[in-house]
């Protein structure tokens, strides 16, 4: 209990020591996306008669008349009162806008992490087994051409095969079939939602949807995990402690997974935390490719189009959120490894 | 290690048998196979029933989103004009015509929509609008003045993109609009403006209902700007079932319209349009069926769909539309006319028209003027070619025979068409000396250094609602704005665009037409090189596509065959 409350303490001061960081990276993004090229109220108002009279009135909506420096301070303080500004793109408050959205990229980078993991483990398991073996090279291959081919092609080959030729897979357009009717909200996370309403066929269909976005964003980070999964278990496998347990007569299921695994599974938390805080940014292009609404797209349609206040709040989402992946990798890594303490 | 792996599955079975899990698995697994049965029935009695809704249902894809459901609002994409086609009425609507098998919008001809009919005074000023009497908005309650008078003060008064349109027919003050009684309403001109009517006929003029919407105003936001782009109150072909901004909206008919050409209903009972941003996706949609209609397909993939021929593909040029290459005409080299000339000479037309859009469009280069032009509208196609001779003469006359650098710019939007026509660009003015830097700019950043008159040379498209003459010269060749893109200020120009404007006989406005179109190629402020095609991809069982003016899908107009 002590233990917990210990945790909990060094939790909450990691968090607050993080703010600065946060607050030096809002600084930063405001500053940059205001030095960029491209004025966004001319860009919104591009209608078929906009007069100078019109941009004016539209940069003085968006705020955009006031010097910088109380442009500012008067988005930090919107900021503390939970204010991310308003989308032009999509008309709508940003807090809204990556409140629906960030469910749907946190599924999917989830469902990927889980099925990389699922796959990269095994991988660099069997690999560590049998060092420079065909087993090896052939997962050193299959790793390597995971990692050459870009998201967005193989993405686009895998609707190819599976939706266009073989017809195996739903059409890339969402999180679900369009004439499914989606469940109440309570997560945001479509599985969990169908799940909680008792509705299995719409359970069914989201899945389907998943599948090939979350393998495509899968192929992608097999690689770093396998690897660092087969080294890390080569290390341990060298290790003084499993070849006493290999003397005492131990069957060699229980060395592996019980002893070897448990140890060498430390490196991997580390990496698959680093890993997923890339790809919740990164898998813009499999959101595109799928038409998947997430928060990378949004952001970088806001980006394209100049609008301030959504690449902001991504940003900001972004930064967050890697604080708190870290902070969650810090404390497992605690619990799995008890000689290894929060702070 | 085998041993102990057999022995502890013999624990297992023991305890199954035992009962424990036993009774339990047994049932489950008839209950599953039961439940699997039972909705495979069910899915396939259902099976008829869903494939009449698929057909009721038209499925559409777009790589842009839309963005509002009021299409006046800042910022508004052009799938969201599209969309409050279906959404909301206006007083009129634009008729259509065959040009070249193809069927188009027709500025001429303008039908009743709110109205059932309409007279214009002889001296063209005054306009009365006599309203259906059987018109009701979506919640029930019926059309009247009242309401049309607030949408109208609406558009003319409230900070949105529709009064610089309303602008454009001299209508631009609320007092314009006059209640005579509970059907008939009137709007005055200060000059006979024939482009009056026509822009009651645009995307922007929407009729909405100005109970329900009041009711959402506040003291700071009194035309109910703000709760009018998440919700609408109007009456027109469709009504909004679920709408999620940048993904998808999905609408189903309003069974009590009646305002199609000759009392028709809207074709399709749900309309569902969504967001695929992908290019490559949509085609494959639409080829394997899951969508049935898409325009913004890339030319290519359009071209291949149609070799293919299992699908509709009705490609339209967009009249109403052009591409420049356009010459700043205030920053040097480009104010010296030679210059231009001798660029306009020496652009690969052809190839350019090949590699850009595999010749689907209508080239504006090639004319055949026979002493002068041959007609009164624009644009029409000028008498040039690739002649690099000529390009050459022109410019040792302007007094550069060794050439200059320069740069071309085109923004991201446009990359698929933009980008092999500057590579060609480049290659060919080269061979005369020029050389050419091409900068590919982010689409906001391109409409400011237009806007801030800093782009020497590029390439832009326009596009004109009410594609008449004078509307073109009028707002694409006068003053300091963003739509001039040559920056051109010839006060010849601008005296007879303006008088063309309220010009009310029908020879004498054709004259100004070519009067304008021969001094248009004398001066060459820029160079106008085709008009790109509009690929409307869809199923064989659609039909009624239409080329409207706001280059969308105007869902009213199809139905399934």
């Amino acid at each position: 209990m002590s233990a917990l409350s210990g945790t909990a303490k060094r939790a909450a001061a990691r968090l607050l020591s993080s703010l600065p960081a946060l607050l030096g990276v809002l600084v930063f993004t405001f500053l940059l996306m205001r030095v960029l090229p491209g004025d966004p109220a001319v860009f919104f108002a591009s209608g078929p008669n906009a007069g100078k009279e019109e941009i004016e009135e539209i940069r003085r909506q968006m705020g955009l008349d006031k010097p910088i420096p109380e442009q500012l301070v008067r988005y930090l303080a919107d900021i503390g009162k939970g204010n991310l500004g308003r989308s032009l793109t999509t008309g709508q408050p940003v807090l809204n806008d990556l409140r629906q959205r960030l469910p749907a990229s946190l599924e999917l980078t989830l469902s990927a992490l889980l099925l990389a993991l699922l796959a990269a483990i095994p991988l660099g398991i069997v690999a560590a087994l049998r060092p420079g073996s065909m087993v090896d090279h052939a997962v050193r291959f299959f790793c390597s051409l995971g990692v050459c081919v870009p998201t967005f092609v193989s993405g686009l080959l895998l609707i190819y095969v599976f939706y266009y030729l073989l017809g195996i897979a739903p059409d890339p357009t969402g999180r679900v079939d369009v004439f499914t009717t989606l469940p109440p909200v309570v997560t945001g996370f479509l599985l969990v939602d169908f799940a909680l309403a008792g509705d299995w066929e719409g359970w069914t269909a989201a899945a389907r949807q998943l599948v090939l976005p979350a393998f495509t964003m899968a192929l992608f980070v097999v690689a770093p995990l396998a690897r660092i999964t087969r080294a890390s278990m080569l290390a341990t496998l060298g290790s003084d402690f499993i070849r006493t347990a290999r003397a005492l007569g131990l069957p060699r299921l229980q060395i592996i997974v019980a002893y070897a695994l448990r140890n060498a599974l430390l490196p991997v938390l580390t990496i698959a935390g680093i890993v997923f805080s890339t790809m919740l940014g990164a898998n813009v292009l499999v959101e595109k490719v799928f038409s998947w609404p997430g928060v990378a797209s949004y952001a970088l349609d806001a980006l394209l189009a100049s609008d301030y206040a959504p690449v902001q709040g991504f940003v900001l989402l972004m930064a967050s959120i890697f604080v708190i992946v870290n902070l969650t990798v810090d404390i497992l890594y605690g619990i799995a490894d008890p000689r290894v303490s929060v702070a | 290690m085998a041993l102990r792996l057999h022995a502890v599955l013999r624990r297992q079975d023991h305890r199954r048998a035992r009962g424990q899990q036993g009774d339990a698995s047994v049932t489950s697994q008839t209950f599953r196979s039961i439940l699997a049965t039972a909705s495979l029935c069910a899915m396939m009695a259902a099976a008829p029933a869903l494939a009449q809704t698929r057909a009721e249902t038209l499925r559409h894809v777009t790589g842009a989103a839309v963005n509002t459901l009021d299409p006046t609002m800042p910022g508004s994409t052009r799938e969201a004009f599209g969309l409050s086609l279906s959404t909301y009425d206006r007083l009129v609507s634009m008729g259509r015509k065959q040009l070249n098998g193809k069927w188009v919008f027709d500025l001429d001809t303008i039908r009743g929509e709110l109205a059932e009919r309409y007279e214009v005074s002889p001296d063209g000023k005054t306009i009365t609008f006599y309203l259906r009497k059987d018109a009701k908005f979506h919640d029930g309650t019926p059309v009247t003045t009242e309401d049309v008078k607030w949408s109208l003060d609406r558009a003319v008064t409230a900070k949105s993109l529709a009064a610089a349109q309303m602008l454009t027919g001299s209508i631009t003050n609320a007092d314009q609009f006059k209640i005579i009684d509970a059907h008939t309403l009137q709007m005055t001109l200060p000059n006979p403006d024939k482009l009056a009517l026509p822009n009651l006929a645009t995307v922007y003029p929407i009729i909405i209902n100005s109970k329900l919407a009041k009711s959402h105003a506040t003291p700071e936001d009194p035309w109910a700007q703000t709760w009018l782009k998440d919700n609408t109150a109007g009456s027109g072909a469709y009504m909004i079932e679920t709408y999620k901004p940048g993904e998808q909206v999905i609408l189903r008919r309003n069974e009590a319209w009646n305002r199609g050409p000759g009392g028709a209903q809207a074709g399709f009972k749900r309309l569902i349009t969504q967001t695929v941003p992908e290019a490559a996706t949509r085609a494959n949609l639409v080829e394997r069926g899951d969508a049935d209609i898409v325009i913004d397909l890339q030319a290519n993939d359009a071209a291949a769909l149609e070799a293919k021929g299992k699908l509709k593909v009705i490609s339209t040029p967009q009249y109403n539309a052009i591409t420049f290459i356009s010459f700043n005409n205030q920053i040097p080299p480009f104010d010296n006319v030679n210059v231009r000339r001798a660029i306009a000479y020496a652009l690969p037309y052809e190839d350019m028209f090949k590699a850009a859009l595999f010749g689907r469009g209508a080239p504006l280069y090639n004319g055949d003027w026979k002493g002068g032009p041959p007609a009164g509208t624009f644009p029409i196609p000028q008498p040039v070619k690739t002649d690099l001779a000529m390009a050459k003469k022109f410019l040792a006359d302007a007094g550069m025979p060794n050439g200059f650098s320069t740069t071309f710019s085109f923004n991201v939007g446009q990359a698929g068409t933009a980008e092999p026509m500057s590579a060609l660009l480049k290659e060919s003015l080269a061979k005369i000396g020029i050389t050419v830097d091409i900068q590919k700019l982010p689409d906001a950043q391109m409409s400011t250094l237009i806007n801030e008159k800093k782009l020497p040379f590029f390439t832009e498209g326009i596009v004109a609602w009410l594609p008449s003459m004078d509307y073109f010269y009028r707002n694409f060749y006068i003053g300091n704005i963003r739509w001039n893109y040559s920056s051109l200020n010839n006060p010849q120009i601008t005296e007879m665009a303006q008088a063309a404007r309220f010009e009310p006989d029908a020879k004498k406005y054709a004259d100004y037409g070519l009067k304008l179109n021969a001094l248009h190629f004398e001066l060459m402020p820029q160079v106008p090189i085709w008009q790109p095609s509009q690929d409307a991809v869809m199923q064989t069982s659609v039909e009624g596509y239409t080329y409207q003016f706001h280059r969308q899908i105007d869902f009213r107009d199809l139905s399934r065959k």
